[in-house]
């Protein structure tokens, strides 16, 4: 040991420091939280003139007048809603497909190989799904889908009035299936992970009765993973809602809201994108923060509870 | 016998079903990826990386845009990254009997799946409304946001792979708390550390939402912070919507950068957090 | 219950003045030689609820190794994590009692940990060489206290090698990360990193459970030439390490000392049933 004074001095000296450091990381995790409620405040800060101007007629009209400021926000919240829900058709199934595969089916040494593809598909930026969606999908699907959607679904009663119109390429249908192709790789690495934390032996025991995979998976692993399945499905579906660039590119951007999920629409996120930065009137702008601002609020309830399923289940399983 | 067929005809329905939802799921990174290939190789050349943006109808390169993407997401992450780490370190090695940390937990993991959007909305009332004008700083505090919660995900979830009887270890020398951190967790984490700023990295360099309303986009050489800055992103955005098929290259050639260069970041985060796993010996 | 345990432990202060037995069993043991330097006085511990250890009183001698052993769950471990407060990074667990070292009660308010922690050294059952070179390894403990110049710091790290049974073997590598090492030169790595801040005691908290026989072998003849200058206290599993490596063993059983006394009188002639049944193999 050096020399009594000396030591002491350094002990002083870190005792300091090490108070120092615990309270800047306290500081910078209470950010996290300050972060999130600056956020809202600053967006109800900002959406107050149009909530205050239209009251809650803001989410039943669907006008969207900028010449003559009135502001309703209906179209782009069903228009969110439809988009996403379009999503999670496409999307919860295709998942479930590749969550199976990876964990049930596919031998050892491809698992990783194809699990880094499906987790690369979630590394694409979204403007990428944008400019591939516009130039590519859209034209497919005026030529070859949205014709046959038409001639076939768009003559049944009920459900024809939907698949009605003239093939545009671009529109609701056509942002949702690109969006589910977003929300796959989220969905399906969150059911594969959880699929992941059925005890073998409970397979076993149920492979042992002569089961089939389908059976062990319906009737075992599914129930036995439910809330993880579920709180996945939030996940994705909290994803599908609040995303931008790749909708953006394909809705069409109309507030005129339409029965035919051919026809263009908008979201939220993408009315935003499109006319944020043309929206010199303060009210116009106010309306879009709005907008905004019930998008958050609806993305922060989706998501917490999609947190709140794979707690469940971690705490469960012991994970 | 019967009962037994049917079960197996169901089994083979399944298995084959799950099969084709792979190939599904795979056919679409190859389709993009093929699409970008032949859209934009044939726009990628000295140009691109020499020339600005051009106006309409004339050619040009994506020079300014590169450059402000680099510069906005390094700035992003200058900012970000440190904030990410520090409140990670506060959950894995100072908040265990906190009770803040489930908060913050459960708070950064909501914050993670936000839309990016938003944070560009916050920005835009926080910032640019304040200072009077589009910047490119406003666009990297922006993306420093979206950088924050994966951070802090990754770091607190390295941090807590690092054996404990290390931190004792060092405790036992005598170690101030803050030395045991500093010298040995984040030293026994560190390519953990290094794979979670990459991943953040490659998530903002895509991010075009939170930019509209920030850093805007610029037709010139701008280096100047507070000023609005071109950037990858915003202009494939603009460029790819646009009627001139100049500009429309440019595009395809940008979103064929941006994709490699995410793609290629993600890659390598994950060779490194593969090939280092745990640096602890035990 | 407790009593009985309180009375049994107190029994064992005098053993210091009134053991006849141990000074006949080993006269060379002298009495002056025996300076207490660590007293342990009615030492209760607790994870939150749980009782871990119940009234233990126990001196701990100057320069001397001394084994604690007993099966699994029995406190030794414990108890040693008490000995440089170890238990206080977890905040459910506390010590209640009195613990002396050179006469000052080290679970006072007014200790200083990390200045505790740098007079007592600790080695672990796995080896836990820090992700840096072997150098840095050796001298990341003497910068927390020392600003040593360069050569001075050569000097040290040598020293802590070379007293370690390391030197010659890492002498061309020192900038290689510790690491790279075998588990038992890990060990000896870490005991050197001990040492190398000059403490006065060692824990070592089965030092040799991760290591095979060979490097076992090393660690326990070490352990025998570094107790010229170190007060040694070991934990371990193994009967025969006890015996070949220890000049005190203290068995515990259920939190509570059951005996204490001359390694070589608890391998041959132990008061209690109890531990002449554990040193024999007869349960744990």
């Amino acid at each position: 040991m050096a020399d009594f004074a000396l030591t002491r001095r350094f002990a002083g000296r870190s005792s300091i420091a090490d108070a120092a450091f615990k309270a800047s990381t306290w500081c910078f995790a209470v950010l996290v939280l300050v972060l999130l409620g600056a956020v809202i405040i600053a967006l109800i800060d900002g959406a107050l003139m149009a909530l205050e101007r239209f009251g809650p007629s803001f989410v039943i009209t669907e006008t969207w007048n900028p010449v003559r400021e009135t502001f309703g926000g209906r179209a782009p919240m069903l228009g969110t809603l439809i988009t996403s829900a379009i999503a999670m058709l496409f999307g919860i199934p295709i998942s479930f497909g590749i969550a199976v595969f990876l964990t049930q089916l596919c031998p050892v040494w491809a698992r990783r190989p194809l699990g880094v593809g499906i987790e690369l598909l979630a590394g694409i930026p979204s403007i990428i799904y944008g400019i591939w969606g516009l130039f590519v999908l859209a034209p497919y699907m005026q030529a070859h889908v949205q014709p046959l959607l038409i001639d076939t679904l768009g003559a049944l009663p009920l459900i024809g009035p939907l698949f009605a119109g003239p093939p545009l390429g671009i529109g609701m249908l056509t942002a949702g299936f690109i969006l589910g192709i977003m929300v796959l790789p989220f969905i399906a690495s969150i059911m594969r992970d959880v699929f992941d934390t059925v005890p073998s032996m409970l397979k076993e025991s149920a492979y042992g009765l002569g089961a089939t995979t389908w059976e062990v998976v319906w009737n075992v692993v599914l129930p036995y993973t439910r809330v993880g399945v579920v709180g996945g499905i939030m996940l994705g579906l909290g994803r599908a809602l609040g995303e931008t660039m790749a909708v953006t590119f394909v809705i069409g951007n109309a507030h005129h809201l339409s029965v035919s999920l051919l026809a263009p629409g908008t979201t939220i996120s993408a009315a935003l994108a499109n006319e944020f930065t043309e929206a010199v009137e303060d009210i116009y702008q106010s309306s879009l923060i709005a907008l905004g601002l019930i998008l958050f609020v609806i993305t922060l309830i989706v998501l917490s509870a999609a947190k709140y399923m794979l707690i469940r289940l971690q705490s469960r399983t012991g994970t | 016998m019967t009962r037994y067929r049917r079960r197996r005809l169901a089994n083979s329905m399944l298995l084959a079903f799950a099969l084709g939802a792979t190939v599904i799921g795979l056919f679409w990174l190859v389709a993009i990826l093929a699409t970008l290939l032949f859209n934009g190789l044939t726009a990628i050349n000295l140009a691109l990386f020499v020339e600005t943006t051009p106006p309409p109808g004339s050619a040009g390169g994506l020079a300014n845009a590169i450059v402000g993407s680099v510069i906005m997401t390094g700035v992003g992450v200058l900012i970000g990254a440190p904030v990410g780490l520090l409140a990670g370190t506060f959950l894995a090695e100072y908040g265990h009997y906190s009770r803040i940390s489930p908060i913050v937990r459960f708070i950064n993991d909501v914050l993670l799946s936000a839309p990016s959007i938003i944070v560009g909305l916050f920005v835009y009332q926080l910032m640019v409304i304040r200072m009077g004008h589009f910047s490119a700083i406003a666009g990297a505090v922006s993306l420093a946001i979206i950088v924050i919660p994966v951070v802090v995900r990754t770091t607190e979830d390295m941090l807590n792979l690092v054996p404990n009887s290390l931190r004792e270890a060092a405790f036992a020398l005598g170690a101030p708390k803050w030395k045991v951190v500093v010298m040995v967790s984040y030293r026994a984490a560190v390519q953990g550390l290094v794979t979670g700023i990459l991943l953040a990295i490659a998530r903002i360099s895509g991010e075009t939402a939170p930019l509209l309303f920030t850093a805007l986009n610029n037709q010139f050489w701008s280096l100047n912070l507070d000023a609005p800055m071109a950037n990858l992103p915003v202009v494939i955005f603009q460029f790819a919507l646009s009627p001139y098929e100049d500009w429309q290259r440019l595009a395809w050639g940008g979103a064929l950068l941006i994709t490699f260069a995410i793609l290629g970041l993600n890659i390598g985060a994950r060779a490194l957090a593969a090939r280092g796993g745990m640096r602890t010996g035990a | 219950m407790a009593d009985s345990a309180a009375t049994r432990g107190a029994a064992f202060v005098p053993v210091r003045a009134t053991s006849t037995v141990a000074a006949v069993a080993n006269p060379a043991v002298a009495a002056a030689a025996r300076q207490v330097k660590i007293e342990i006085k009615d030492l209760n511990f607790f994870y939150d609820k749980f009782q871990a250890l119940k009234h233990i009183s126990l001196s701990l001698f100057d320069r001397k190794v001394t084994a604690f052993v007993g099966p699994s769950g029995c406190g030794k471990s414990t108890l040693l994590r008490v000995l440089n407060r170890m238990y206080e990074l977890y905040p459910k667990q506390r010590a209640v009692g009195e613990v002396l070292v050179d006469g000052a009660n080290i679970l006072g308010p007014g200790q200083d940990l990390n200045m505790l922690r740098a007079k007592i050294g600790m080695v672990f059952q796995k080896p836990t060489p820090f992700p840096m070179s072997i150098y840095d390894n050796i001298a990341f403990g003497i910068r927390l206290y020392e600003p040593l110049s360069q050569s001075e710091m050569d000097e040290r790290v040598q020293s802590a090698l070379e007293r370690a049974a390391l030197w010659g073997e890492v002498k061309d590598k020192l900038g290689q990360n510790g690491l790279g090492l075998s588990g038992g030169q890990q060990q000896r790595l870490c005991i050197a990193r001990a040492i190398a801040v000059k403490p006065t005691i060692l824990l070592l908290d089965e030092p040799c459970s991760a290591l095979d026989p060979i490097s076992t072998q090393k660690i326990e003849e070490l352990i025998t030439e570094l107790k010229t200058e170190y007060t040694i206290v070991i934990v371990t599993h193994n009967m025969q390490q006890a015996a070949r490596a220890s000049d005190y063993t203290a068995f515990m059983y259920l939190g509570e000392l059951i005996e204490f006394n001359l390694t070589s009188v608890i391998f041959t002639r132990p008061e209690k049933k109890q531990t002449e049944d554990y040193v024999t193999g007869r349960f744990g």
